[in-house]
């Protein structure tokens, strides 16, 4: 008697969204391991035998080409950037991410809006607007926030693609003419950011230079509690 | 509201015209561009999702019914963001006469048409600039379909199809139109519109139409 009423209780507090599925957020910037940690969840939950999908930022049918293809074009200004990654946005979240939360899955999202929040006060919009942009969306069950200091994510980068993208070094900001240091300053204003909404977005902050065995225990703990505990109907 | 509650400070003048399909705003912003252009003026002429980052793009989705009011609204938004930072934005910097043939009160009206949320949309826009004038080209949705279907149906997002509210084409346009003329409306005295009969003559209204710019032009010290 008494575990259920408990039960209950996690509903009413956290469940803000009122779908029956969870919406679970993993978030942190570029090279900080969020795909791997959202590949390896996704199979734990599945094996779980909880349906389970991932969607993750700009890749709408709508709208995800035109990105690509505006960046490779350089066309983008601060304003379109940001619009151009709502609409994206809007479009996954009408027609997969609610469409799924309905039906009882467990949404990963491998960055959320607060990607959204951190890139454009990072170029210069100020946060209300932005936050004003994004008001519709539904509030996460779960966020996960993979912290990795700037240094590290360099390594990973360079090790992993070769160079630094344009993009995640802030050249489109014109931070420096330099790709290192632009890189660095645009990473560390933008993990600045992520500090800032850590605390009033209740994120769970987990150390991103742990191993992928480590952080993925840690994850899927806090994941198989909130399954344990009844809230995905 | 940003940007978009506080006059700008360019040296340029910004104008445009509003009003839903078939209303003859087309026809009378390109009368007093050729006339600016007669008398040597600096002055350009932009148009509503016609930008080179986004208007085929919203064609395409249109075409193929992809838009839900939201992706609309956004992607409308991308387009004129590109047009102000790209065109409007250089040319009243460099002294021009900008003219709009429709401008942010747009998406204003034909988004709450469609259950956006009113204030969420005008915040999207905080970042547009203030025009100098504004028209508004008032006629009755029975009217600017006779116009416009004198040549074609209505189209899917034009009769506002998607919003179900009738399955035929022009029933559903006078409806959906009727909500957008309701809005602009509301707007004219939130925005300070100035309304236009467009029962009036094309003569008519274009005389109107010029003296009200001159004044703005005599103001900013634009002299054609």
């Amino acid at each position: 008697m008494k575990a259920k009423e408990k039960v209950k209780k996690t509903k009413e507090v956290t469940k803000a969204h009122g779908y029956n599925g969870m919406l679970v957020v993993i978030e942190g910037t570029d090279g900080s391991g969020k795909s791997t940690q959202v590949n390896l969840l996704s199979q734990f939950i599945k094996d779980k035998s909880y349906g389970c999908t991932v969607s993750e930022w700009k890749t709408s049918r709508l709208i995800s080409g035109v990105i690509n293809e505006a960046k490779e074009k350089n066309m983008l200004n601060t304003t379109t950037y940001s619009l151009l990654y709502a609409a994206d946005y809007t479009d996954r979240l009408e027609n997969e991410i609610i469409p799924a939360l309905k039906a009882g899955f467990v949404v990963l999202m491998d960055r959320y809006i607060y990607t959204a929040y951190v890139r454009d006060s990072v170029r210069g919009h100020d946060i209300k607007w932005v936050k004003n942009l994004y008001s519709f969306a539904p509030k996460p069950d779960l966020v996960f926030y993979l912290n990795v200091p700037t240094e590290i994510l360099i390594k990973r980068l360079i090790a992993k693609n070769g160079v630094l993208d344009y993009f995640e070094s802030g050249r489109d900001i014109g931070l420096s003419t330099d790709t290192y240091s632009s890189f660095e300053i645009y990473q560390k204003r933008c993990l600045e950011e992520y500090k800032k909404l850590k605390k009033e977005f209740n994120f769970i902050e987990l150390d991103g230079t742990k191993s992928q065995e480590e952080l993925h225990k840690e994850i899927r703990a806090k994941v198989q509690e909130l399954l344990d505990s009844g809230f995905v109907s | 509201m940003l940007n978009f509650s506080k006059k700008h400070n360019y040296p340029g003048v910004l104008i445009c015209v509003e009003g839903i399909d078939g209303s003859g705003k087309s026809t009378q912003i390109e009368l007093l561009y050729s006339w600016l252009k007669s008398k040597n003026a600096d002055v350009i002429l932009t148009q509503w999702n016609s930008s080179e980052l986004i208007a085929n793009t919203t064609k395409k989705a249109k075409k193929k019914n992809l838009l839900s009011g939201r992706t609309f609204s956004l992607l409308h938004a991308v387009d004129f963001a590109d047009r102000l930072e790209r065109t409007i934005k250089p040319a009243l910097k460099a002294g021009f006469i900008v003219l709009a043939d429709r401008y942010v009160y747009t998406a204003f009206a034909r988004d709450v048409a469609r259950e956006v949320d009113p204030k969420w949309v005008r915040n999207l826009y905080g970042f547009a600039i203030k025009p100098d004038l504004a028209f508004y080209f008032d006629v009755s949705p029975r009217d600017s379909l006779e116009r416009i279907c004198s040549n074609r149906q209505p189209g899917y997002y034009e009769a506002g199809m998607d919003m179900k509210l009738s399955n035929n084409p022009y029933k559903s346009y006078v409806i959906f139109q009727n909500r957008i003329a309701e809005q602009y409306r509301n707007m004219l005295d939130e925005f300070e519109l100035i309304k236009i009969d467009a029962k009036e003559s094309i003569h008519k209204k274009q005389e109107l139409i010029r003296a009200k710019v001159l004044e703005v032009l005599e103001k900013n010290k634009i002299k054609v």
